[in-house]
Parts: C-alpha cells; sequence; structure tokens
C-alpha cells in the first residue's frame, strides 16, 4: 500500500472565508469571537495562525473544517466540495485535546476514518499500519491511547490524518499540551505529511518556533484575523 | 472550604441528582418493605384476634366450684365477659320420625354431647352457633345429628344418660357448629397430642333444663358432666404477633395460678395467635426473600450511577493531586458527597415509600405503631448512607490510596481479572446454592418451626443460603461470561453485529471487548434486575394459582349449592339450575357419612364421566394415575372406592381389596353394610375435607342405600361473574340450600398472611422490579454512553454519519439488553423454582409447576426495551448537540 495523494484542482483553493462571523450567545451576553474574517488557503500552501488564547483561532478553523457554521459570511472548499464532503477525506483534523478514541487501539484508531469513509477492513488496516510506519510510529500499533505519552497520542493523530490522505490539513494548537522536544516531532510528522501529500496545512498555534516553521504566518487578534506578509489572505 | 466547593460542582452536574435518585428507590423500597412488614404484623394481629369465638374455655376441675372459676375470670382485668357452659356426655340419641312415606321409623346414633347454655350466651358469644333452621332458642340440635337421626324441629329425641333413665326432649331449630374443634376440644390435653375430633352428635339446651337433666348424672360419680367457663377478652394487644400470643399466654398461665390448679385455660386466642406468629414469620421470611434483594438491586443500581463517573472522578482527583490536595483531602471531600447524596436520597426514598404505603398498604405512617415506624425509618436512612458511601465514598478513598497520579487518568487499561474469576467463585457459589437446596429439602424440612403450645418460634433461615448464593452466583457468572465472549470472541460478536455497525462492526467489537467490564456489569445488573422481577412475578402468579386452587377445592366449583340438612333434592334438580343465565355446566355430588370400622368419614358420590371436567380435577389430586385414569377405574367398576392415603396404611389396603362401609338407608334411616372394592388413593378432591374421606359411584351408592339425595351441586359459570351467578342461583334456591361462590370463598380461606397482606407486598414489589428494569437497563446504558460523549464527538469529527455512531451505541445497547434479558431469564426461572421450593409453607397446596405471569414478563421486556431506546436516542442526540464543546474537554 502506498499514499496516493489526492488530486485537487490546483488552481481552485481549498477553502475560502469571506466575512465571516461567528457569534455565541444572544443579546447581551453575546460574544463575538471572529470579526468577519476573510482568507483562504491554497493547495500546497502552510499556515501559521498564531493568536493568544481565547483570540477565536480554534472557531475560524473549526468553521474552515466544517465543524461550525459561521453566525455571518460565507465558508467554501472550492477546490473539495461542500461541506457534506469534508470528511472523512478530503480535510483531516489534529485536535489539541487527546483524540485518539480510548477503546481502540492506535492502528484501529489511524484506520478508524478510512472506515467510516467506506474503505473495506484489510486495506484500512494496511493503510493505517503504513501511514504509522511513515512516521516511524509502527511499534505502537498495538498499543492503547492510554498507554501513550502527550507526543505519542498526537503523533498517532497525524498518521490518522495521513492515513486519510486528505486535501487540507487543520491542526488546531497539536502542541498545546507538549513539552517542546514532542512538539517539535509533531510538527515535523505535520509537515512531512503535509509535503508527502501536497495538501494545504494550516496549524492554529500561540508558539512562535512553530509558527516559523510555516510559510505563512496570520495573526488572530480579539477575534479580528490580520495577514503580515502574503496576498493569501486579506482583511 | 475545598468540600463545598466540589459540592457546588456536584450538583450543578446531572449525576449527583441521580445518584440521589437511585439512592432514594433504594431507601423507598426498603422502607416500603418495612412498612409492609410491621402493618402486616400489625393486621395479622388483628384479624386473628377477630376470628376467635371463645377467647378462653376455662374447665373447672373436678372438686372444684364452676362459681370460683367465674369469679377468678371476672376478676381478671382482661376479661370482658364470662358464661358458664355445661358439658354432658349421652351414651346415644335416638329419635322415632316419619318416612317420606309416612311410615316410622326409629334411628340412633353412638355416644354425643350435650350442652347447656346461660340465656344470655348468644349475646356474649353471637358466633358460636349459626341457626339454620326452626327456633333460635331451646333446644338445638346439630345439624350432623339431625341428619344422623332425620330430625327436625319439632321431632322429639331421647338423650341416653350413663346409669339413668333416658331423657326425653322436644328440638325446637336445627343449628351448626362453626368452630366445633375449638369448642369440644379436650381442655388440658397435652399440646403435643393428636387433637380430638368433634362429637358427632350434639345439642344444645338452656342452661336451666341441662342442670335438671343432668346434674343427676353428677352424683353418680362418673366424669360424665362437666363445666367449663367461657371468657371474652379484651382484645387491647400488642401489634406484633409473637408479643400478643406470649400476652395472652401469660394472662392464662397468671389465671391458672390463681385458680390453684382448680381450672385449665383452653386458649383458643392464644392458639390462633400461635398460628399468626408462624404467619408473621413467613411475612418477616418474605421479606427477606422478595423484599431485600430488590433493596440490594436498587442499592447496586445507586452504585453503578456513581461509578458509571468513576473515571471522571479518577480524572479529576489526579487534577487535584497534581495541584497538591492530600488523601486526606480527597477523602474528606468523597466522604462529604456520600453523605449529602445519602441524605438527599433518604429524603427522596422516605417520601415515595410514604406514598407507595399509603397506595398498597393503605397506611399513612411507616409501621403500626411510633416506635416501628421510628425504626424503619432510622433504618432506611442509615442504608440509604451505608449504600452511598459503599459506592461514592469507599472507590474514591480506594483510588485516592492506590492509584498513581498516571494512572488514574486511565479509563480503559488492560487490567487482570477480578480475584474472585481467577478463584472462580461463581461456580463455587452455584454450586453451594445448589448443595444447601437440596440439603434443605432433605428431611421433612420446615421453613417455620411454630410448635402449638412452645413460645419460642424458629426459622430454618439455613434455607436462604440457598436463593441468596444463587442469585450472586448466577451474576457472577454472566459477568464471567460476557467478559470472556467479549474478549476472545471479537470474530463472532463482529460478525453479529455486521446487521446494526455495517462496515465498522469489528471495530465497534474490538471497542467492546475493551469495555467489557463496564458492558459485563450493565448486562450483570439488567439480568439481576430481570431475574429479582421474574422469581417475584412468578413467585406471586404461582401463590394466586394456588389460592385459587385451594378456593377451588374448597368450594368445588365456581359456585355451589350445599343443601340444607333435612331437604332431600335429587339429581334432577340440576336441570333447573342449569337453566339460570350465566351456568355453563351442573355437577351433582352426593354427600354421605360412611363408617370405615368406628371411624365415621365423608363420603362423595360422583359421576366419574363428567366430573372430570365439571370440577376441573387436576391429576395432582391422586395416587397411581392421572384424574381421567383414576376416574376411568370408577366408571369401569360400579363398587370401585376411592380412599384416602391414610386409610390405606392404617387397613393395610391394596388394590381390589373389598372395603365395607356402613352407609345410612334412604328409606329406614338405619345403618347398613354396603361392599366396595378399594381402586386407589385421593389425596384431594372438591369440597372434600383435608383429611380422610371416600369417593365412590353416585349411581351404586343410591342404588344401594335406596336414595339418590345430592349434598350439593357444583356449578361452572359460562364466563360470568361466579358472585353475579351464585346471587341469581340464590334467587331461584331460596332458603332451601346455601349458595357459596368461589370468590367469597377465597376471602374466607386466606389466612392473615396471604389474604391482604402478601398481595400488597408483591403489588410494591412488582412496581419497584419494573421502576429498576427501566433504570438498570436504560439508567447504566445513559450514563456509560454519556460518560464517552467525547469518544463519539472526536468519531463525529473525523466524519461519523449518525448512523455509524449509532452502530457504536445499539450495539452496547443490544448486549446489555439481550445478556441481561437471557441471564435474567434463566436465573429468574431458577430462583422461582428454588424460592416455591424454599417457601414451601406459604403454598396450600403446594404447587405441581409454576405459573408464569406472561404478561407481566412481556411488560417487562417492553419497559427494559423501551428504557434502552430511550437512553439511546438520548446519548446520540446528546453528542450530536455540541461536539465541538465536547471536543475542547479533556
Amino acid at each position: 500500500m502506498t499514499v496516493v495523494p489526492p488530486a485537487a484542482h490546483a488552481d481552485h483553493p481549498l477553502v475560502e472565508c469571506h466575512d465571516v462571523a461567528r457569534t455565541f450567545g444572544s443579546g447581551i451576553r453575546a460574544v463575538v469571537a471572529v470579526h468577519a474574517a476573510t482568507c483562504r488557503v491554497e493547495p500546497g500552501q502552510t499556515v501559521a495562525l498564531v493568536g493568544a488564547s481565547g483570540s477565536g483561532k480554534s472557531t475560524l478553523l473549526n468553521i474552515m473544517a466544517g465543524l461550525d457554521t459561521p453566525s455571518k459570511g460565507s465558508v467554501t472548499w472550492p477546490a473539495i466540495g461542500d461541506q457534506t464532503s469534508l470528511r472523512p477525506g478530503p480535510v483531516g483534523v489534529v485536535f489539541q485535546t487527546p483524540s485518539l478514541l480510548p477503546p481502540l487501539n492506535v492502528v484501529e484508531n489511524v484506520a478508524l476514518p478510512l472506515l467510516l469513509a467506506g474503505v473495506n477492513r484489510t486495506d484500512a488496516d494496511q493503510l493505517a499500519r503504513d501511514s504509522l510506519a511513515r512516521l516511524g510510529l509502527a511499534w505502537l500499533a498495538e498499543k492503547l491511547p492510554e498507554e501513550l505519552s502527550g507526543g505519542q497520542a498526537q503523533r498517532a493523530a497525524v498518521a490518522r490524518v495521513l492515513a486519510g490522505t486528505p486535501q487540507l490539513i487543520l491542526a488546531d494548537e497539536p502542541t498545546g499540551q507538549l513539552d517542546h522536544a514532542a512538539a517539535a516531532e509533531v510538527m515535523g510528522a505535520l509537515l512531512a505529511v503535509t509535503e508527502l501529500l501536497g495538501a494545504g496545512l494550516l496549524v492554529s498555534t500561540h508558539d512562535d518556533a512553530i509558527a516559523d516553521r510555516l510559510a505563512t504566518r496570520w495573526q488572530m487578534t480579539d477575534g479580528r484575523l490580520q495577514t503580515e506578509s502574503d496576498t493569501a489572505c486579506l482583511r | 472550604m475545598l468540600a463545598l466547593s466540589w459540592m457546588q460542582g456536584l450538583f450543578a452536574h446531572r449525576r449527583g441528582r441521580l445518584v440521589a435518585s437511585s439512592l432514594g428507590v433504594a431507601v423507598a423500597l426498603l422502607a416500603s418493605i418495612g412498612t409492609f412488614l410491621s402493618t402486616s404484623k400489625a393486621t395479622m394481629t388483628s384479624r386473628s384476634v377477630a376470628t376467635v369465638t371463645i377467647d378462653w374455655q376455662v374447665e373447672a376441675q373436678p372438686g372444684t366450684d364452676p362459681a370460683t372459676v367465674s369469679d377468678a375470670l371476672r376478676s381478671t382485668p382482661s376479661v370482658v365477659a364470662t358464661a358458664p357452659v355445661g358439658f354432658a356426655d349421652t351414651t346415644g340419641l335416638t329419635a322415632t320420625t316419619a318416612g317420606v312415606d309416612g311410615t316410622k321409623t326409629t334411628q340412633s346414633t353412638g355416644p354425643g354431647v350435650i350442652l347447656g347454655l346461660p340465656a344470655d350466651y348468644r349475646t356474649l358469644f353471637p358466633d358460636v352457633i349459626r341457626d339454620l333452621s326452626g327456633a333460635t332458642a331451646g333446644v338445638l340440635i346439630a345439624q350432623q345429628t339431625a341428619a344422623n337421626l332425620h330430625a327436625g324441629p319439632g321431632d322429639t329425641v331421647t338423650i341416653g344418660r350413663a346409669g339413668l333413665d333416658p331423657v326425653i326432649v322436644r328440638v325446637d331449630g336445627v343449628v351448626d357448629f362453626p368452630q366445633a374443634d375449638s369448642l369440644f376440644q379436650q381442655v388440658g390435653a397435652p399440646s403435643a397430642s393428636q387433637p380430638q375430633a368433634p362429637p358427632d352428635n350434639v345439642i344444645a339446651m338452656p342452661d336451666t333444663q341441662w342442670h335438671i337433666l343432668f346434674d343427676p348424672l353428677t352424683a353418680t360419680g362418673a366424669d360424665q358432666v362437666r363445666t367449663q367457663v367461657h371468657a371474652r377478652l379484651y382484645h387491647a394487644l400488642p401489634t406484633d404477633p409473637v408479643a400478643a400470643y406470649d400476652t395472652v399466654v401469660r394472662q392464662a398461665h397468671n389465671l391458672e395460678a390463681r385458680l390453684h390448679g382448680g381450672g385449665v385455660v383452653g386458649n383458643n386466642l392464644g392458639a390462633t395467635l400461635a398460628g399468626a406468629r408462624a404467619d408473621a414469620l413467613y411475612a418477616q421470611v418474605l421479606f427477606l426473600f422478595l423484599g431485600l434483594p430488590g433493596a440490594i438491586l436498587a442499592g447496586l443500581l445507586t452504585a453503578a450511577v456513581a461509578s458509571a463517573g468513576a473515571a471522571r472522578r479518577r480524572r479529576d482527583q489526579a487534577l487535584l493531586r497534581t495541584r497538591g490536595a492530600t488523601i486526606a483531602q480527597l477523602t474528606r471531600i468523597a466522604v462529604t458527597e456520600a453523605l449529602i447524596v445519602g441524605g438527599i436520597g433518604s429524603a427522596l426514598g422516605l417520601l415515595g415509600a410514604l406514598a407507595v404505603g399509603r397506595v398498597a398498604f393503605g397506611t399513612v405512617g411507616f409501621g403500626g405503631s411510633l416506635r416501628t415506624a421510628a425504626w424503619w425509618v432510622a433504618a432506611a436512612i442509615v442504608a440509604g448512607l451505608a449504600i452511598a458511601v459503599a459506592s461514592i465514598a469507599a472507590p474514591a478513598r480506594r483510588d485516592a490510596r492506590a492509584l498513581t497520579i498516571a494512572s488514574a487518568r486511565r479509563s480503559v487499561g488492560r487490567a487482570r481479572n477480578p480475584r474472585w474469576m481467577r478463584l472462580g467463585l461463581d461456580f463455587w457459589l452455584i454450586a453451594i446454592a445448589l448443595a444447601v437446596f437440596w440439603l434443605t429439602g432433605q428431611n421433612g424440612y420446615k421453613l417455620v418451626l411454630a410448635v402449638e403450645g412452645v413460645p419460642t418460634i424458629s426459622v430454618s433461615y439455613w434455607a436462604f443460603a440457598g436463593p441468596a448464593l444463587l442469585w450472586v452466583g448466577a451474576a457472577l457468572l454472566t459477568w464471567r461470561l460476557t467478559n470472556v465472549f467479549l474478549n476472545r470472541g471479537r470474530a463472532p460478536l463482529g460478525a453479529l453485529l455486521r446487521p446494526v455497525a455495517g462496515g465498522l462492526a469489528d471495530t465497534v467489537a474490538a471497542a467492546m471487548g475493551r469495555q467489557r467490564r463496564l458492558l459485563a456489569t450493565g448486562a450483570v445488573l439488567v439480568a439481576l434486575t430481570v431475574s429479582f422481577a421474574t422469581s417475584t412475578a412468578v413467585f406471586n402468579s404461582t401463590y394466586h394459582r394456588q389460592a385459587a386452587v385451594d378456593a377451588a377445592l374448597t368450594n368445588g366449583a365456581d359456585v355451589r349449592v350445599t343443601q340444607s340438612p333435612g331437604v332431600v333434592v335429587g339429581p334432577d334438580q340440576g336441570a333447573a339450575l342449569a337453566t339460570i343465565p350465566g351456568v355453563k355446566s351442573v355437577e351433582a355430588i352426593q354427600h354421605r357419612y360412611a363408617y370405615v370400622g368406628n371411624d365415621l368419614q365423608d363420603l362423595f358420590g360422583v359421576n366419574p364421566t363428567t366430573v372430570v371436567g365439571a370440577t376441573k380435577l387436576v391429576d395432582g389430586y391422586f395416587q397411581g394415575g392421572t384424574a381421567v385414569e383414576v376416574m376411568g377405574r370408577l366408571a369401569a367398576q360400579p363398587d370401585a372406592l376411592l380412599v384416602s392415603d391414610e386409610t390405606v396404611k392404617d387397613y393395610q389396603l391394596s388394590l381390589g381389596d373389598p372395603i365395607k362401609l356402613r352407609l345410612q338407608d334412604g328409606q329406614t334411616k338405619q345403618l347398613v353394610d354396603v361392599t366396595f372394592h378399594y381402586a386407589g388413593v385421593a389425596k384431594e378432591f372438591p369440597t372434600a375435607p383435608h383429611d380422610s374421606f371416600l369417593i365412590a359411584n353416585a349411581d351404586y351408592i343410591a342404588r344401594t342405600t335406596g336414595s339418590n339425595a345430592v349434598g350439593s351441586f357444583l356449578i361452572t359459570t359460562s364466563g360470568s361473574s361466579p358472585t353475579d351467578v351464585a346471587n341469581r342461583v340464590r334467587n331461584q334456591v331460596g332458603t332451601t340450600a346455601a349458595v357459596t361462590d368461589i370468590g367469597s370463598t377465597q376471602q374466607v380461606i386466606g389466612s392473615s398472611l396471604t389474604a391482604v397482606d402478601l398481595g400488597g407486598l408483591t403489588r410494591v414489589e412488582l412496581g419497584f422490579a419494573l421502576v429498576l428494569a427501566a433504570a438498570s437497563t436504560g439508567l447504566v446504558l445513559w450514563l456509560g454512553l454519556a460518560e464517552r460523549r467525547r469518544t463519539f464527538a472526536i468519531a463525529a469529527a473525523l466524519g461519523a454519519t449518525t448512523r455509524q455512531l449509532g452502530g457504536f451505541v445499539w450495539a452496547e445497547a443490544a448486549l446489555i439488553t439481550v445478556v441481561g434479558l437471557a441471564a435474567g431469564a434463566i436465573g429468574g426461572w431458577a430462583l422461582s423454582a428454588m424460592l416455591v421450593k424454599v417457601l414451601t409453607g406459604v403454598f396450600d397446596p403446594p404447587p405441581d409447576v409454576l405459573t408464569v405471569p406472561w404478561r407481566y414478563l412481556g411488560a417487562l421486556v417492553i419497559v427494559a426495551l423501551a428504557s434502552v431506546a430511550a437512553a439511546a436516542v438520548a446519548a446520540l442526540r446528546a453528542t450530536r448537540r455540541a461536539p465541538i464543546a465536547l471536543l475542547r474537554v479533556t
């Protein structure tokens, strides 16, 4: 089994947000998490979404992953399709908190998105083991999540993304609970997978060291998105 | 302060409220059955006392003036009324009466008893004598004596006196002595002696007349004349039958001591209370057998609800420990939580028990007296707190002491099998249960032993071990089997789950395999609940079925028409009864008295070709063949005779042996010899007494005695209410016959335990069983799923559809439900069989087979399935509602 990069429409952005806003609650208790953000991620692009805790990074990322719906504005995935076709498959997500299913071992966790996508069990198992092997995690295959360190668990989560061969990888503070060494390993894995797949990558982080490893940096402050250097995101 | 903050957090979450609620169920159940126990004991005393017609019969001993006995009684504070009654033995009675054709015949009887009653006797003791025909005062002849002499009101009877000339009296009325056994008891007989049969021939007359006729007998010096002083007591007795019995017996002993041997007390009230105290013990036994498992189950459920949050609690504890909390602080938090939850749960439970008590037992308190009420309330609260501490504080302290912070954060783990499993405790428990059950069934086992006259009564509590160990053993075995199957049977489980989980079946099976302990515990809780509900329901239905059988045996059929003495009715009268609306069939049964040697027995003449269907004879009534086979023998051989087992032994009978009975001739009223042949043994027969009786062909009896007179007509109704049909029959037959229906008979024969209280207990039990079934299936499943909402949220975030998530949820629901229901049904059946065997003393007659209440069990299954479905749907909805929020929770 080999990992086959998805056939993306190279001239279309993977995700495009236009004046996206997200408000939680209503009336005087309403909290605006994201203010009119407009941005897009192209295939092969790596983006660091930087900001303090509570600045709205995760909310914007969830909207881009199709996990949440904007209160205002629009979000589209021109190179992929509509919101229902994002997961499992074209969009892979890595979460800040442990996201492996406790009752499944590592290889079963990695194979899960494939099974959810309808891949048969034998192929899914093989693809999962290949993904783990590519990230040097084959030896963890039979372990249970609770037997892994935080860094191992996140790298296994990255292997799960790899197995799903997504076009767009969205990672929400993937190193937020890790020490520097483990964080470096996880980022290395993420970048390797992104390169291997030719996918787009967006990583939310408040760690400059992580952000520096990505080509593009977006700044999120109090729900407002700012670009720093390139034209991929317009304000 | 830390504990206070913790409590606020606890009750802000649903689980704290749930634990308190389920604990409330446990307390409610315990308090309810406690209410049952104390209330039923109180009603047992009052109901028993109400049935006694003469509380004490104090017999003046030779040489003692009866007036002395009367004086002693009147000075006894608890005595309300007294009346001296004369008892004189007669050598025999003779009557010359006109037959049907006008021919005068003379009939004689054997020895009998003549009673001398004071004028106010029937006012003071109204239930001793029941009027049947003629006058209610004067010379009253007993029903059977009237039949023997063929005498009625207006006829004269000659009374034989030993050593003196006979005397003649004129009969004014025919009466019945409903409690002849106690009225004519041998006062002062040793308690171990066999009860004495009441005399066959009795005449009662005013004491003035009696003294004139029988005082001269005293002069002959023989013990032909005795005087008893009958006493009625003030019935303000302790509510507990055991205490009431002790009180009455002590009062009787006190009287005997004051009479210095001049009088012996026949303590009818004490004897009745002796029976009630046995019933009270049975109530206690039923509490232990039926009530306690329910309370334990509710406690287990509480523990399960509490432990459903164990993984989260361990993580919280780990967090607190990383912040510096000590084990002592963690323990204090847990104990505080347990006491608050226990207190709230107890309060809820007591409120629930009040409502249950009001509905089921008609009481507004928790017992017969303030003291018992206080005792039960305290016991229920202590039990509630104990359950809370055991299920919340104990595991928390254990975790805090034993687990490392890192391991405390784990929720799945690869733990070893529990020690009991490695030791095979489940197999041992089941083996011991079966051994105990077998042993208790040997050597004339009696669960409750209440010997008459002996103040102490005992319960064979050892017998409890059988069902209790079986219950626990079966639960552990279910846990083991579920655990092993989920661990090693993933391939077949995956195949089984394919219809539910599709392509994810193997993954779901793997996930279930790693959560096998949680799932096995859930399945066991369901199994325990179902087996508890099943065994209680089967016990209840079997009990009611046997009570109906008892009533059917006593009444004979739905409606019974018993001819009055002196009224001669032939079987053709049945045709008139058959025309009454609601009557399906009418079966005529002859009833005669026949002498077997010197023993007078009831003889029933039947039509063997029709009696089987008409009276619903069952095979258990006969020995050596089915009902149809035995009646077939009667049909094939006109002079065939069925006798009791006791008669077979007494007379060393073999099949085909001739038996000569002495029967009264219908024309001459003289006893004539009639030869029958022994054809089988009858243990029970509709309308027959429990002791010895005979069954023969009605045609043969009619031919040999010249009379086809019917004793009673047994009426089967065609679906109409027996009470309504009985009323119509009563309107038709008037006062010539007594008409009884099966419903009223059931009320009359029920003991204090059976008639009222068991109904209330089983209503409560069955109601709680349904609540527990709903809780154990739905609540436990929902809590387990809720605890893993984050897991499902991750799966949803990875792209799982609702249907795919449903695969995980429904697979768990199916496993818990199928294993729980199957294991519960098997366990319930085994427990029912064991309970019915162990509690055999409660049944009269003992059942041949268990009666299965399919409707209740169907409702139980529906409740369980509905609860599971509701829980699964709720869990799925909760998962879909806020996946993002759940993903951010660690």
